[in-house]
């Protein structure tokens, strides 16, 4: 039933976005950051925020480095203290600080803070601290806007203590000029007996990719390469790994656990799926650009964004890069879902099986949260609401810097992005396409949000890179990360963690 | 000498920092003793944190060998460096002043962000180096090649860090009293003679005094490693300083974090008392 | 000295200075790019080798809602937070250094070495830790996010610094000199103002520069302990750092970052050139 008012709801608001806006608007006026809609009708509209008088209190924010996220942050700060009155500060802070930022002073009994920016996975460190979203807001119309999977990431078994802001998850990217280029077409086929196509698989995703590797395919003088993936030992390299062992190693027949095995809690890292993949990985270390294991994710968003490789898979913010104004690939990029496999890994039988699989990861991405301790938490959670409003979302998800994207039904409109941006009709068409498949896929895999969850985290980061780095085979690697793992689910306790698994997996298995 | 007033001097000093640091440097012991990390608080377990250090973490271990080959290597490098470019500064030679500023300027950089500049100029493919280097056929993998990594974290250091020698070595040789050169010339002694027997005794305090506190710095080694390579590739440039930020700052571990500092700050003192001992004996033979 | 010894000078002095300057030169051409630009390989001459934009620069005073960071109040804080701390580690780490260098201490096995080392040890112990204890701690006394607070947490950083560095100073400076100065009839704080310390200025500008040095390039305390109210420059540039890496605004900011503190290293290479220091030693 839940699904079902949701999804109305959502249409209709859209219908309500997308009828020609009648509000000839003094909103859109004496805001230029809304101008191109006006002030959309809704329960945190610039109108309805105009009413409020948050005259001689201070909003403290702390948020993301701008322009990704932090430049819309300070940008609605400014715009809702001129419709309210209040004082806001923001302060900015790089998206790996952001997590002790906040954790310190949170564990020190304190909250210089009203609203903590973060991701989605740090929810359960985060959640005690975190005051949960009042009714109010979760009736908002802007609210029952939000798609099922991300109303499901903010929230910690039913309750939503992170305000949906901006909705990511990982995807393929691909350079179109290429792989829909009959000449190439023949070419590749002529070479390998095989067709050039956008890949369904990781295996097909590799030969494509090492085809296209150390040339100047697209005649600009420079060479290009296959791909270009986060591979430097950080924060965000397990995110990229588990995107390319979804396909081998979550599998729709066994439910109970991706990560673990939910009823032993054994770690599943180590099984024949997520070594494949590692295979896999230490592979493409060979068709990514010179210094390509050293990439983060800007250098990731700058090698696919700047035109320098053919294929890309996370985040949405390489592919935004691409298509900007100013860029010499725009409308030259297209997007799919991640790539499959042939074969998925049944752990119960302990078996491969040979039918093709694929997996959305929904992987975790920007989230927002209001302090406990916060003393006015009406006018911060008033304040997110309006950051999402419909005017703002709109405004902002054009602008590809900002780093919003869409997490909202009504942004699932091909119509959106050929109008306002700029984007070729079948690119808007199969970006939207790729994002909605993945709501209504019921293979996902959410992220890991257990206690503690950066310790599980970042002995993926080592074990995995040492398998990327040589030092280990794929397979020693990930057994490394298996002890590593269960000595991690003994300090924690493995009630503890296995609670908090259970929550996920609640959602992975479309029981929530 | 001695005087009554002699208290007047040290204390103020002394009495500020012990009390600004009295507080911090007992809560880390007591921290180090319990599992406070990002869903425990300040429990007390004992010497958990110090077992599992001692017995079932090589990757610490490891990663503080790394750390003695690195600090050790870029102070040495620095050391020499720093010297033969005070020497050649200290006298008559063109420019004089302009290279003695020029030399002062890397160590002023702040290192977050300095080293961002490092990362793009070795950037294997968009960076200067190797787009000057492939003219020649040559495409060093500076960043992802574990053992050039080592030497390219080197590099930065020995960039960022080689003024510090340097001026305290310069500074050092502009006070050194004229009376043992003038000596040293009515002898007739050669240049190289001069330098190994005057100018290079008359410096050894001071460069003692140098060595120690850039070892000190040096093994702090974090930023540079940070944004370089984040320890990669695999674990070929994780320092015990970057492996503690990563277990305190990222995994929120700050109970074995700071178990691990406090060793860590053992065994500094130790090895440094040690070594400032033995380069007294090698240095100030005399 | 051989003429080959001469070459060789030249050569090795040129070289170290092109390392030195490269990667300023590397930062100054980066600066001008955009994200185009930086992503389409490796060049070298505006103009010629690509189209020079100002956005780098202009980050810098633009407010964040514009998407700059405007490093222009933090800019000032830096500047008083580094010198105020300096000159308070410059004078207590000089009384304490001077105490240190001309008297003998004794409480048990502990002498003056072990007190000089108890200061440098201070620097030893890895930030990361500290900062959870130094957060309590100037949450104790209601400091936190201001100001003063990180001026008391840099003291301790840098007077350990300014006393090991002038310890050596004074051990250079001959004890006759206070012992004439005694007596002639000067109490030990007139020996000590009026004769000993105008002897050490060059002393006090090498510790005072590092120590500005130190103070100014810290973004580790100034990263945790702070909140909204009181930002320092490093802490505001590295928020530049979003998911796209800005080479060309982190570029700018490097240059401008480092501008205050070559106005140091003249003043340094002034006081050194004059010859103070051999003067001092007579």
């Amino acid at each position: 039933m839940k699904i079902i008012k949701t999804f109305v709801t959502g249409l209709i608001s859209a219908m309500l976005i997308l009828s020609p806006v009648a509000y000839a608007d003094k909103w859109g006026d004496q805001f230029p950051h809304i101008k191109a809609t006006g002030d959309i009708p809704g329960d945190c509209s610039y109108e309805e925020m105009s009413k409020k008088n948050y005259k001689g209190k201070t909003l403290k924010i702390n948020t993301h480095a701008v322009p990704v996220i932090g430049q819309p942050t300070a940008l609605h700060a400014e715009q809702f203290a001129k419709l309210t009155g209040a004082k806001v500060d923001v302060t900015h802070t790089p998206a790996g600080d952001l997590y002790a930022k906040a954790m310190v002073p949170f564990k020190a009994g304190q909250a210089p803070y009203d609203i903590v920016f973060g991701f989605s996975n740090f929810i359960n460190d985060w959640r005690q601290y975190l005051a949960p979203v009042p009714k109010k807001y979760m009736n908002s119309t802007e609210m029952k806007d939000v798609t099922k999977s991300h109303v499901g990431v903010s929230s910690w078994d039913g309750t939503m203590y992170q305000y949906p802001v901006d909705g990511d998850r990982h995807y393929l990217k691909y350079r179109k000029d290429v792989i829909d280029n009959p000449e190439y077409q023949k070419k590749y086929k002529a070479d390998t007996g095989k067709e050039l196509k956008v890949p369904t698989t990781w295996k097909e995703y590799g030969e494509m990719a090492k085809y296209f590797n150390g040339w100047d395919w697209d005649g600009d003088g420079e060479k290009e390469y296959g791909s270009a993936e986060v591979m430097k030992k950080d924060d965000l390299m397990f995110a990229a790994f588990f995107s390319r062992s979804v396909a081998y190693a979550k599998n729709p027949r066994t439910p109970g656990g991706f990560f673990f095995d939910l009823e032993t809690m054994k770690p599943n890292i180590n099984n024949p799926g997520f070594v494949e993949a590692l295979g896999d990985w230490v592979e493409a270390t060979k068709y990514v650009p010179p210094g390509g294991i050293n990439f983060g994710l800007g250098d990731e968003i700058g090698s696919f964004g700047g035109g320098q490789t053919l294929f890309s898979f996370s985040w949405d913010d390489a592919f935004i890069a691409a298509m900007q104004d100013d860029s010499p690939i725009k409308n030259k990029v297209g997007t799919a879902p991640l790539p499959g496999a042939d074969k998925v890994w049944n752990r119960v039988s302990g078996k491969w099986e040979n039918q093709y699989n694929q997996a959305p990861y929904i992987v975790w991405g920007w989230a927002v949260g209001v302090a406990k301790k916060s003393k006015v938490q009406e006018m911060a959670f008033d304040y997110l609401c309006f950051f999402s409003n419909g005017a703002n979302h709109q405004a902002d998800l054009a602008i590809g810097n900002f780093g919003v994207n869409p997490f909202k039904n009504s942004d699932f409109d091909p119509q959106l992005y050929i109008k306002t941006m700029g984007w070729d009709a079948d690119i808007a068409n199969s970006y939207t396409k790729t994002l909605k498949d993945m709501e209504k896929s019921k293979n996902r895999v959410f992220p890991l949000r257990v206690r503690g969850v950066f310790e599980f985290t970042s002995a993926v980061a080592t074990g995995t890179s040492k398998a990327l780095a040589g030092q280990l085979s794929p397979q020693e690697a990930l057994d490394e990360v298996a002890k590593e793992w269960e000595a991690i689910v003994n300090r924690v306790g493995k009630k503890n963690v296995q609670e908090d698994y259970a929550v996920g997996v609640k959602m992975e298995d479309n029981k929530l | 000498m001695n005087f009554k007033q002699k208290y007047v001097f040290l204390f103020p000093g002394l009495f500020v920092l012990i009390g600004i640091l009295i507080f911090p440097i007992i809560f880390v012991i007591r921290l180090s003793l319990s599992g406070w990390n990002s869903y425990n608080g300040l429990n007390f377990i004992g010497l958990e944190n110090y077992i599992r250090l001692f017995t079932d973490d090589p990757r610490f271990w490891e990663s503080f060998f790394r750390l003695s080959f690195l600090s050790v290597t870029t102070v040495i490098l620095q050391y020499v460096i720093g010297f033969a470019l005070a020497h050649m500064v200290w006298k008559d030679i063109k420019f004089q002043r302009f290279f003695r500023v020029l030399f002062l300027i890397p160590m002023m950089t702040t290192p977050v962000i300095m080293t961002v500049i490092w990362r793009t100029f070795f950037h294997e493919s968009l960076g200067p180096v190797n787009d000057i280097l492939s003219n020649f056929g040559m495409s060093p993998k500076w960043l992802t090649d574990p053992v050039l990594a080592k030497f390219t974290v080197i590099i930065v250091e020995v960039w960022q860090w080689t003024p510090f020698m340097f001026l305290l070595l310069l500074a050092g040789l502009l006070s050194l009293p004229k009376e043992p050169f003038l000596a040293a010339a009515i002898d007739g002694a050669s240049p190289v003679r001069k330098f190994l027997y005057v100018t290079f005794p008359l410096m050894a305090p001071i460069s003692i005094g140098a060595i120690i506190i850039r070892l000190i710095e040096a093994s702090k080694i974090m930023d540079t490693v940070y944004v370089l390579t984040s320890g990669g590739p695999g674990t070929s440039t994780e320092t015990s300083s970057f492996y503690i930020f990563i277990k305190g700052l990222r995994e929120f571990q700050m109970g074995y974090a700071a178990s691990m500092s406090f060793t860590y700050l053992i065994i500094m003192i130790v090895s440094l008392t040690v070594i400032a001992k033995v380069l007294t004996k090698l240095m100030l033979k005399d | 000295m051989g003429k080959l010894y001469k070459i060789l000078k030249y050569f090795f002095i040129t070289f170290w200075a092109v390392f030195v300057v490269a990667p300023f030169l590397w930062a100054l051409t980066t600066s001008f790019k955009d994200f185009n630009s930086v992503n389409g390989g490796a060049t070298y001459i505006p103009w010629v080798d690509f189209e020079p934009k100002l956005e780098g620069w202009r980050v810098l005073i633009k407010s964040p809602a514009n998407g700059g960071v405007d490093i222009i109040e933090p800019y000032f804080n830096s500047l008083f937070v580094t010198c105020t701390a300096s000159l308070i580690s410059i004078i207590l780490g000089t009384l304490s250094a001077y105490a240190l260098s001309r008297f003998t201490f004794k409480a048990g096995f502990v002498k003056n070495n072990d007190i000089t080392f108890f200061f440098i040890s201070q620097r030893i112990m890895p930030p990361i830790v500290l900062s959870i204890p130094f957060f309590l701690f100037l949450g104790a006394i209601n400091l936190l996010d201001s100001l003063i607070g990180l001026i008391v947490v840099y003291i301790v950083l840098l007077m350990p610094i300014a006393v090991w560095i002038m310890v050596d100073f004074f051990n250079k400076v001959p004890r006759e000199i206070d012992e004439t100065a005694l007596i002639d009839g000067c109490n030990p704080y007139q020996a000590f103002f009026k004769v000993v310390l105008p002897n050490s200025i060059p002393g006090l500008i090498v510790a005072g520069m590092f120590c500005i040095i130190f103070g100014w390039i810290d973004f580790f305390f100034a990263f945790i302990l702070t909140f909204t109210e009181v930002q320092l420059l490093p802490v505001k540039i590295v928020a530049l750092n979003s998911s796209i890496t800005p080479w060309w605004s982190l570029s700018a900011s490097a240059l401008i970052s480092v501008a205050p503190l070559i106005i140091v290293a003249f003043v340094v290479e002034r006081y050194l050139s004059k010859g103070n220091l051999s003067g001092a030693i007579k």
